[in-house]
Protein backbone atom coordinates (compact mmCIF):
# COMPACT_ATOMS: atom_id res chain seq x y z
CA UNK A 1 0.00 0.00 0.00
CA UNK A 2 1.45 3.36 -1.15
CA UNK A 3 1.20 5.54 1.51
CA UNK A 4 0.25 9.23 0.37
CA UNK A 5 3.10 11.28 1.67
CA UNK A 6 2.05 14.98 2.88
CA UNK A 7 3.81 17.92 1.09
CA UNK A 8 5.67 19.80 3.55
CA UNK A 9 4.44 23.51 2.73
CA UNK A 10 7.56 25.41 1.13
CA UNK A 11 6.72 28.90 2.30
CA UNK A 12 9.18 31.48 3.65
CA UNK A 13 8.21 32.97 7.50
CA UNK A 14 8.27 36.54 6.52
CA UNK A 15 6.29 37.77 9.92
CA UNK A 16 9.44 38.84 10.59
CA UNK A 17 10.00 40.50 7.36
CA UNK A 18 8.26 43.98 8.92
CA UNK A 19 10.69 44.13 11.98
CA UNK A 20 13.92 43.73 10.11
CA UNK A 21 12.50 46.29 7.06
CA UNK A 22 11.88 49.12 10.29
CA UNK A 23 15.43 47.94 11.93
CA UNK A 24 16.79 49.47 8.18
CA UNK A 25 14.15 52.10 8.62
CA UNK A 26 15.66 53.25 11.89
CA UNK A 27 19.22 53.29 10.87
CA UNK A 28 18.52 55.27 7.76
CA UNK A 29 16.26 57.51 9.57
CA UNK A 30 18.95 58.13 12.49
CA UNK A 31 22.04 58.79 9.91
CA UNK A 32 20.07 60.81 6.93
CA UNK A 33 21.12 64.18 7.68
CA UNK A 34 18.60 66.91 6.10
CA UNK A 35 20.72 69.96 6.28
CA UNK A 36 20.57 71.66 3.24
CA UNK A 37 24.09 73.68 1.80
CA UNK A 38 22.75 77.38 1.77
CA UNK A 39 24.43 80.26 1.44
CA UNK A 40 25.39 83.28 -1.23
CA UNK A 41 26.81 82.02 -4.61
CA UNK A 42 29.41 83.90 -6.40
CA UNK A 43 31.33 83.17 -10.12
CA UNK A 44 35.19 84.58 -9.26
CA UNK A 45 36.54 85.80 -12.32
CA UNK A 46 39.95 84.16 -13.62
CA UNK A 47 43.50 84.51 -12.64
CA UNK A 48 45.29 86.65 -14.91
CA UNK A 49 48.80 87.40 -14.69
CA UNK A 50 48.53 90.82 -15.85
CA UNK A 51 45.75 92.93 -15.18
CA UNK A 52 44.52 94.91 -17.45
CA UNK A 53 41.82 98.25 -16.10
CA UNK A 54 38.79 98.59 -17.65
CA UNK A 55 38.05 102.21 -17.32
CA UNK A 56 34.05 101.62 -16.50
CA UNK A 57 32.09 105.37 -16.54
CA UNK A 58 31.00 106.41 -13.13
CA UNK A 59 27.24 105.97 -13.50
CA UNK A 60 27.72 102.31 -14.11
CA UNK A 61 29.22 101.62 -11.17
CA UNK A 62 28.26 101.13 -7.43
CA UNK A 63 31.85 101.15 -5.39
CA UNK A 64 31.06 99.72 -1.95
CA UNK A 65 34.04 99.84 -0.10
CA UNK A 66 34.10 98.27 3.60
CA UNK A 67 36.88 99.23 6.11
CA UNK A 68 37.81 97.55 9.23
CA UNK A 69 35.61 99.20 11.44
CA UNK A 70 32.90 97.80 9.52
CA UNK A 71 32.19 100.88 7.80
CA UNK A 72 30.48 101.55 4.36
CA UNK A 73 31.54 103.91 1.82
CA UNK A 74 29.20 103.99 -0.90
CA UNK A 75 30.48 106.27 -4.21
CA UNK A 76 32.39 109.06 -1.65
CA UNK A 77 29.37 108.52 0.69
CA UNK A 78 29.49 106.95 4.07
CA UNK A 79 26.33 104.83 4.43
CA UNK A 80 25.22 102.73 6.92
CA UNK A 81 25.72 98.67 6.24
CA UNK A 82 22.34 98.11 6.36
CA UNK A 83 21.05 100.71 4.08
CA UNK A 84 23.19 99.73 1.00
CA UNK A 85 20.16 97.88 -0.27
CA UNK A 86 17.78 101.02 -0.28
CA UNK A 87 20.33 103.28 -1.97
CA UNK A 88 21.27 100.48 -4.54
CA UNK A 89 18.03 99.27 -5.52
CA UNK A 90 16.94 102.55 -7.49
CA UNK A 91 20.20 102.06 -9.08
CA UNK A 92 19.63 98.85 -10.48
CA UNK A 93 15.64 99.85 -11.54
CA UNK A 94 17.14 102.94 -13.54
CA UNK A 95 18.96 100.55 -16.04
CA UNK A 96 16.59 97.81 -16.48
CA UNK A 97 15.83 98.68 -20.27
CA UNK A 98 19.79 99.55 -20.65
CA UNK A 99 21.45 97.87 -23.28
CA UNK A 100 23.34 94.65 -20.87
CA UNK A 101 26.77 96.45 -21.41
CA UNK A 102 25.73 100.06 -19.70
CA UNK A 103 24.01 97.81 -17.18
CA UNK A 104 25.07 98.65 -13.11
CA UNK A 105 28.61 97.07 -11.71
CA UNK A 106 28.18 96.48 -8.09
CA UNK A 107 32.03 96.47 -6.84
CA UNK A 108 32.83 95.33 -3.35
CA UNK A 109 36.21 96.14 -1.89
CA UNK A 110 37.58 95.31 1.86
CA UNK A 111 40.44 96.07 3.97
CA UNK A 112 42.63 92.93 4.62
CA UNK A 113 41.69 93.35 8.81
CA UNK A 114 37.58 94.06 7.42
CA UNK A 115 35.49 91.39 9.62
CA UNK A 116 34.50 88.42 7.06
CA UNK A 117 30.82 88.81 8.80
CA UNK A 118 30.43 92.42 7.65
CA UNK A 119 31.29 91.44 4.12
CA UNK A 120 28.34 88.74 3.85
CA UNK A 121 26.29 91.41 5.40
CA UNK A 122 27.12 93.67 2.52
CA UNK A 123 27.06 90.87 0.10
CA UNK A 124 23.78 90.00 1.34
CA UNK A 125 22.38 93.30 0.85
CA UNK A 126 23.51 93.77 -2.73
CA UNK A 127 21.64 90.17 -3.01
CA UNK A 128 18.58 91.63 -1.51
CA UNK A 129 18.56 94.64 -3.63
CA UNK A 130 18.38 92.38 -6.98
CA UNK A 131 16.28 89.72 -5.88
CA UNK A 132 13.50 92.44 -4.82
CA UNK A 133 14.16 94.37 -7.98
CA UNK A 134 13.68 91.22 -9.99
CA UNK A 135 10.47 90.20 -7.93
CA UNK A 136 9.15 93.74 -8.81
CA UNK A 137 9.79 93.13 -12.15
CA UNK A 138 8.26 89.92 -12.87
CA UNK A 139 4.94 91.03 -10.62
CA UNK A 140 4.64 94.03 -13.15
CA UNK A 141 5.37 92.16 -16.51
CA UNK A 142 4.16 88.53 -15.92
CA UNK A 143 1.64 89.04 -12.89
CA UNK A 144 3.95 86.36 -10.45
CA UNK A 145 6.82 86.49 -8.56
CA UNK A 146 10.19 85.15 -9.46
CA UNK A 147 10.46 81.64 -8.54
CA UNK A 148 6.83 80.96 -9.81
CA UNK A 149 8.21 81.68 -13.47
CA UNK A 150 8.58 79.30 -16.24
CA UNK A 151 12.23 78.70 -17.41
CA UNK A 152 11.71 81.04 -20.55
CA UNK A 153 10.38 84.09 -18.64
CA UNK A 154 12.59 83.49 -15.81
CA UNK A 155 15.84 83.93 -18.29
CA UNK A 156 14.20 87.40 -19.83
CA UNK A 157 14.01 88.50 -16.12
CA UNK A 158 17.71 87.24 -15.72
CA UNK A 159 18.75 89.34 -18.80
CA UNK A 160 17.02 92.34 -18.01
CA UNK A 161 18.42 92.42 -14.32
CA UNK A 162 21.62 90.30 -14.05
CA UNK A 163 23.60 90.56 -11.09
CA UNK A 164 27.08 91.58 -11.64
CA UNK A 165 29.16 91.95 -8.68
CA UNK A 166 33.05 92.73 -8.92
CA UNK A 167 35.00 91.45 -6.18
CA UNK A 168 37.88 94.03 -6.41
CA UNK A 169 41.29 92.39 -4.85
CA UNK A 170 42.49 94.37 -1.43
CA UNK A 171 45.46 96.59 -1.81
CA UNK A 172 48.25 94.00 -0.61
CA UNK A 173 46.82 90.99 -3.22
CA UNK A 174 48.14 93.69 -6.23
CA UNK A 175 51.37 94.49 -5.51
CA UNK B 1 -34.69 38.42 31.85
CA UNK B 2 -31.12 37.87 29.73
CA UNK B 3 -29.75 40.98 28.39
CA UNK B 4 -27.83 40.63 25.15
CA UNK B 5 -24.97 42.55 24.82
CA UNK B 6 -25.26 44.50 21.71
CA UNK B 7 -22.09 44.12 19.56
CA UNK B 8 -21.37 44.20 15.96
CA UNK B 9 -20.51 41.29 14.84
CA UNK B 10 -17.19 42.79 12.49
CA UNK B 11 -13.96 42.09 12.77
CA UNK B 12 -12.11 44.80 15.67
CA UNK B 13 -8.35 44.55 14.16
CA UNK B 14 -6.35 46.51 12.03
CA UNK B 15 -4.99 45.06 8.84
CA UNK B 16 -1.34 44.12 9.06
CA UNK B 17 -0.26 42.92 5.74
CA UNK B 18 0.32 46.21 4.03
CA UNK B 19 2.65 47.20 6.84
CA UNK B 20 6.07 45.68 5.87
CA UNK B 21 5.17 47.37 2.43
CA UNK B 22 4.73 50.40 4.07
CA UNK B 23 7.76 50.56 6.02
CA UNK B 24 9.44 49.07 3.10
CA UNK B 25 8.43 52.57 0.96
CA UNK B 26 9.30 54.90 4.28
CA UNK B 27 12.84 52.54 4.19
CA UNK B 28 13.50 53.39 0.23
CA UNK B 29 12.43 56.84 0.65
CA UNK B 30 15.40 57.18 3.54
CA UNK B 31 17.70 54.78 1.43
CA UNK B 32 17.86 57.28 -1.13
CA UNK B 33 18.06 60.77 0.05
CA UNK B 34 20.59 59.58 2.89
CA UNK B 35 24.38 61.24 2.02
CA UNK B 36 26.20 60.01 4.63
CA UNK B 37 28.59 62.01 6.14
CA UNK B 38 31.99 62.04 4.80
CA UNK B 39 34.29 64.12 6.61
CA UNK B 40 34.95 65.35 10.29
CA UNK B 41 35.23 68.38 10.87
CA UNK B 42 38.25 69.57 12.65
CA UNK B 43 37.67 73.04 12.98
CA UNK B 44 35.36 75.23 15.45
CA UNK B 45 33.17 77.76 13.69
CA UNK B 46 30.27 79.46 13.56
CA UNK B 47 28.56 80.56 10.17
CA UNK B 48 27.29 83.90 8.97
CA UNK B 49 23.45 84.70 8.58
CA UNK B 50 21.82 86.44 5.68
CA UNK B 51 18.69 87.04 4.22
CA UNK B 52 19.49 86.48 0.43
CA UNK B 53 20.41 82.89 0.51
CA UNK B 54 19.91 80.18 -1.98
CA UNK B 55 19.99 76.69 -2.03
CA UNK B 56 22.70 74.39 -3.83
CA UNK B 57 20.81 72.23 -6.04
CA UNK B 58 23.60 69.20 -6.50
CA UNK B 59 24.94 68.02 -3.40
CA UNK B 60 27.74 65.91 -5.02
CA UNK B 61 29.27 69.16 -6.86
CA UNK B 62 30.15 70.44 -3.55
CA UNK B 63 33.68 70.20 -2.03
CA UNK B 64 33.93 72.02 1.17
CA UNK B 65 36.75 74.59 2.76
CA UNK B 66 36.45 75.19 6.80
CA UNK B 67 37.83 77.93 8.14
CA UNK B 68 37.68 78.05 11.41
CA UNK B 69 38.13 80.62 14.74
CA UNK B 70 41.56 79.68 15.08
CA UNK B 71 42.00 80.42 11.35
CA UNK B 72 42.97 76.85 10.69
CA UNK B 73 42.10 75.29 7.19
CA UNK B 74 40.52 72.11 6.58
CA UNK B 75 39.93 70.42 3.29
CA UNK B 76 38.68 67.05 3.14
CA UNK B 77 39.66 65.51 6.17
CA UNK B 78 42.69 67.34 7.26
CA UNK B 79 44.36 70.73 7.98
CA UNK B 80 45.64 72.19 5.25
CA UNK B 81 48.57 74.92 4.84
CA UNK B 82 47.08 77.72 2.42
CA UNK B 83 50.31 77.03 -0.56
CA UNK B 84 48.69 73.38 -0.61
CA UNK B 85 44.89 74.97 -1.36
CA UNK B 86 45.74 75.21 -4.99
CA UNK B 87 47.17 71.58 -5.78
CA UNK B 88 44.03 70.25 -3.82
CA UNK B 89 41.73 72.01 -5.28
CA UNK B 90 43.11 71.56 -8.88
CA UNK B 91 42.78 68.12 -8.43
CA UNK B 92 39.24 68.36 -6.85
CA UNK B 93 38.62 70.28 -10.38
CA UNK B 94 39.70 67.33 -12.25
CA UNK B 95 37.91 65.12 -10.65
CA UNK B 96 34.63 67.40 -11.18
CA UNK B 97 34.81 69.82 -14.10
CA UNK B 98 31.66 71.81 -12.65
CA UNK B 99 33.02 72.08 -8.80
CA UNK B 100 30.81 74.24 -5.97
CA UNK B 101 33.43 75.26 -3.87
CA UNK B 102 31.26 75.54 -0.31
CA UNK B 103 33.14 78.24 2.09
CA UNK B 104 32.27 77.66 5.23
CA UNK B 105 33.87 80.46 7.03
CA UNK B 106 33.79 81.25 10.55
CA UNK B 107 32.18 84.44 11.50
CA UNK B 108 34.87 86.73 12.89
CA UNK B 109 37.58 85.36 10.00
CA UNK B 110 39.67 88.29 8.72
CA UNK B 111 38.79 89.29 5.00
CA UNK B 112 42.71 88.74 4.33
CA UNK B 113 42.78 85.06 5.23
CA UNK B 114 39.36 84.57 2.82
CA UNK B 115 40.79 86.82 0.07
CA UNK B 116 43.95 85.08 0.22
CA UNK B 117 41.78 81.27 -0.23
CA UNK B 118 40.33 83.07 -2.73
CA UNK B 119 42.86 83.60 -4.74
CA UNK B 120 44.35 80.72 -4.35
CA UNK B 121 40.93 79.33 -6.03
CA UNK B 122 41.41 81.43 -8.95
CA UNK B 123 44.20 79.59 -9.43
CA UNK B 124 43.27 76.50 -9.28
CA UNK B 125 40.19 77.25 -11.67
CA UNK B 126 37.42 76.70 -9.42
CA UNK B 127 35.37 79.42 -9.78
CA UNK B 128 32.35 78.80 -8.46
CA UNK B 129 32.33 79.04 -5.06
CA UNK B 130 29.20 79.67 -2.20
CA UNK B 131 29.70 81.61 0.88
CA UNK B 132 28.39 79.25 3.51
CA UNK B 133 25.36 81.08 5.57
CA UNK B 134 22.13 79.87 7.73
CA UNK B 135 19.01 81.75 7.18
CA UNK B 136 18.66 84.71 9.24
CA UNK B 137 14.86 85.56 10.49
Amino acid sequence: MIKKRKIAEAAIPTSSMADIAFLLLLFFLVATVIDVDTGIGLTLPEYVQDVSTVKVPKDRMAAILINENGDVLLDGKQVPLFQIKDKIKPRIISKIDLPSNKKLIVSVKTDRKTNYNTYVQALDQIKQAYFETRDEYANQNYGRPMNKLPEEEKKVVQDKIPIIISLAEPESVKK
Amino acid sequence: MKFNKRRANTKQEIPTASMPDIVFMLLLFFMVTTTLRKVDVLVNYKLPEAKAIEKIENKRLISYIWVGQSKRIQINDSIVKLDDIQKIMYAQRQALPNVIVSLRVDKGTDMGLVTDIQQELRKAYCLRINYSATIKI
